[in-house]
């Protein structure tokens, strides 16, 4: 990310956004908006600041993925004057959770402009590499791997930088339009963010830059990285595929085991679930939710380390055995 | 086994005459109707309702859908047996399409034991309460749909009249108390815990005194308690259950019997006999009373529309509850009054959803109305033998391939 760019798409979609959002607030009164998951709440908070009043549906310990929608979910809905949604059927409920609840406002997705990454293109991940596979079409096995339910294309767009610039793109033209007498203020805020987040895609390619080429593998539970990995030249394997519905099979994590060892992977990270656990885990469960972080505010840092990327919290991320950067 | 297709009643042979061709759209729709006092479970085709499949059980029944529709299961529990049939009709969903799969129902066959009541389907595993067994029978779905009748069986801690619901490699159940009880009456509920599958605790006794009822919605399995509801979280540990106490104002009584949403965390329970309360666990005020003019007879929720319920209550009237608003939209007189007093056996309607129309059956008039959900009115009747009772249908709309 050497310079602020906004793609073509992104225009287009601002301009639509401009011709689409009524304007519903006065400067002075907090415009009602939800959002459906944390990250996407944080960067609508940012740039609305005290003129917006957030509801996020998935809080930051929570699973847009298995997400049930509640009724005061649906309540929240009603009320809002904007919807941000992430899009590329990241939250395959809520188009009934909007017809529930009655939703008139206007409904914004952050992600558009972005340049997706197609599902094919990213199905190399642990349990869905097909290269020298040689069964047909029709002998895939759905309930091998565990029904995945997810649309064309990678939907974890924000976790590259340059589309998370897309995304405040977009959220500021909606509040821009729906309140526009604080568009100023929106316009400052939406600056100062995008400078964070150029200064932090710099640190981002600086440590990259320090890993050597052999070490740039990555280990993750779901395969939400694509492109984190594709903007900064990192490989993720993960055994459990874009949607956290599905489960990985032994098939999954044996093939996963003979990348690991092939590549010599030397990190993992580690998304806790929400999974009914054994019997006695009680205490275990408890030290990890101590030490537990949104892994997808986390960068990496070569061994023995762990750092955030907004800054929101800042654990370090231990090294228990293997030597590597293991964030919990 | 004694179900078996009757093909002297089968009033269509080829009922499936015109398959959909490859990848194309369909919608099917298929009701299951027990009757009241005849041994018979009849299936019937909702948009051609001439065709008709007749299997033949061992009494009256109560009838279960799993959640794709593709397994009916008929509780005959003053005959100790229960059936499984194949519906025909199996929903897959993939995400950005639904497969559906159509074909004549079948029966798998049946199994017995003294007294099964309640059943419950989750994660593809049915497990039926055996009230005087002291077991519940744990039968996969997908075995069941291969005709494969492969019950194990979870022992509670006593026979009683509870429930188990199979949680992956655990088991929430019912408990109930072992003090000894006159005669033959079965010991009262105390409490809910887990379970290993051998049926050794894994986890505490959680008090839930007179429990009755349960559901599932979303993250959470709820059951009917004296004092309250409780509610497991299925992403907790084995003790994740914590009891929604009824609020202080609410008139004495009690939640019996309890349905859970399948497309938001949301329940609707009965409150004595004439009010209903919804219930949210994951925010305060957890309960949600709304009285109804009437005792309630049966009730419902949209599976497809989870802001609405309906309720029909013993003047003949169907009511639609909005569940956001807890307010009661539209009321209209549909059949004859269906007195509450009497057994509470007796012939009475019970409700089915099928997309945007309602299946009521009408015992005493011996059928089926079919109700549009958007404004009440009476689209079609269907008229039946004997005494329409339970009924449920499966379905939807989906790809064929």
């Amino acid at each position: 990310m050497a310079k602020r760019r906004m793609p073509l798409k992104s225009t287009t979609a601002v301009l639509a956004l401009s011709l689409a959002v009524p304007a519903t607030a006065q400067s002075n009164e907090p415009v009602q908006v939800v959002a459906t998951f944390s990250i996407l709440g944080d960067m609508v908070a940012r740039i609305g600041g005290e003129h917006v009043t957030v509801t996020m549906l998935v809080g930051p310990d929570g699973d847009a993925h298995v997400y049930q929608p509640t009724p005061a979910a649906a309540r929240a809905v009603k009320e809002a004057a904007l919807l941000f949604v992430n899009g590329l059927e990241f939250e395959g409920w809520i188009d009934r959770l909007v017809d529930a609840s009655g939703f008139d406002g206007t409904r914004v997705i952050a992600s558009e402009g972005i340049e997706p990454i197609a599902y094919d293109e990213g199905e190399d991940h642990a349990g869905h590499d097909h290269d020298g596979e040689e069964h047909a079409e029709e002998d895939h096995d759905e309930e091998e791997h565990g029904h995945h339910h997810h649309g064309a294309f990678d939907p974890h767009a924000w976790q590259s930088l340059d589309n998370a610039l897309i995304y405040i793109d977009n959220i500021t033209a909606a509040l821009t339009q729906s309140d526009p007498a604080n568009a100023a203020e929106f316009k400052r805020n939406q600056a100062a963010y995008a400078a964070e987040i150029e200064a932090l895609d710099a640190e981002i390619r600086g440590i990259v830059a320090g890993l050597p080429r052999g070490r740039r593998t990555v280990v993750t539970s779901h395969d939400a990285f694509q492109y984190f990995g594709r903007d900064y030249g990192l490989t993720f394997l993960a055994p459990q595929g874009l949607s956290t519905e599905s489960e990985a099979s032994a098939q999954d994590v044996a093939h996963l085991i003979g990348q690991m060892r092939a590549e010599g992977v030397s990190a993992v990270l580690r998304r806790e679930h929400h999974r009914f656990p054994p019997a006695g885990a009680d205490r275990q469960r408890d030290r990890c939710n101590r030490r537990r972080h949104a892994l997808s505010r986390c960068a990496l840092r070569p061994r023995r380390s762990g750092t955030c990327l907004s800054g929101h919290d800042a654990p370090q991320c231990d090294d228990a055995r293997t030597g590597a950067g293991v964030v919990r | 086994m004694l179900s078996r297709l009757t093909g002297a009643i089968l009033v269509s042979a080829l009922a499936i005459g015109h398959p959909a061709r490859a990848d194309e759209d369909a919608t099917a729709w298929r009701l299951f109707v027990a009757d009241h006092t005849d041994p018979t479970v009849t299936a019937i085709d909702l948009d051609v309702p001439e065709k008709r499949w007749t299997f033949e059980v061992a009494g009256p029944a109560k009838l279960y859908a799993s959640a794709g529709g593709a397994l009916v299961t008929a509780v005959q529990s003053d005959n100790e047996r229960v059936d499984f049939l194949k519906s025909g009709l199996a929903r897959d969903s993939h995400g950005d399409h639904a497969d559906i799969e159509i074909s004549e129902p079948e029966a798998i066959g049946s199994i017995e034991g003294p007294r099964p009541f309640h059943v419950v389907s989750h994660g593809g595993m049915v497990a039926v309460n055996f009230d005087r067994g002291g077991y519940a029978g744990i039968l996969e779905e997908g075995l069941l749909l291969d005709g494969k009748l492969d019950e194990r069986r979870f022992p509670m801690n006593v026979a009683h009249h509870g429930f188990v619901a199979a949680m992956g490699d655990h088991f929430v159940s019912s408990i109930a108390s072992k003090e000894p009880v006159a005669d033959d009456a079965l010991p009262p509920r105390v409490g809910v815990g887990t379970f290993a599958a051998d049926g050794m605790p894994i986890g505490s006794m959680h008090a839930c005194t007179d429990l009755h009822g349960e559901a599932f919605s979303g993250n959470f399995l709820l059951a009917g308690c004296k004092e309250g509801v409780i509610a497991f979280d299925a992403r907790g540990g084995p003790d994740a259950f914590t009891m929604l106490p009824y609020p202080a104002d609410f008139p004495e009584d009690k939640t019996g019997t309890l349905l859970g949403s399948v497309s938001m965390q949301v329940f609707l329970g009965n409150y004595g006999a004439d009010s209903v309360v919804i219930v949210d666990p994951t925010a305060e005020p957890y309960f949600t009373r709304v009285e109804l003019p009437f005792r309630r007879v049966d009730f419902i929720l949209d599976p497809a529309r989870p802001q609405f319920a309906y309720i029909f209550t013993e003047d003949g009237s169907l009511h639609r509850l909005n569940m956001l608003t807890a307010t009661i939209e539209q009321s209209t007189q549909i059949t004859q009054p269906y007195s509450m007093d009497g057994h509470w056996r007796d012939p009475r309607p019970r409700i089915a959803v099928a997309d945007d129309r309602l299946i009521l059956t009408d015992p005493l008039d011996t059928s089926l109305r079919i109700i549009s959900t958007a404004d009440f009115a009476e689209i079609d009747r269907i008229a039946l033998q004997g005494l329409p009772y339970n009924v449920i249908a499966v379905g939807g709309s989906g790809l064929t391939h």
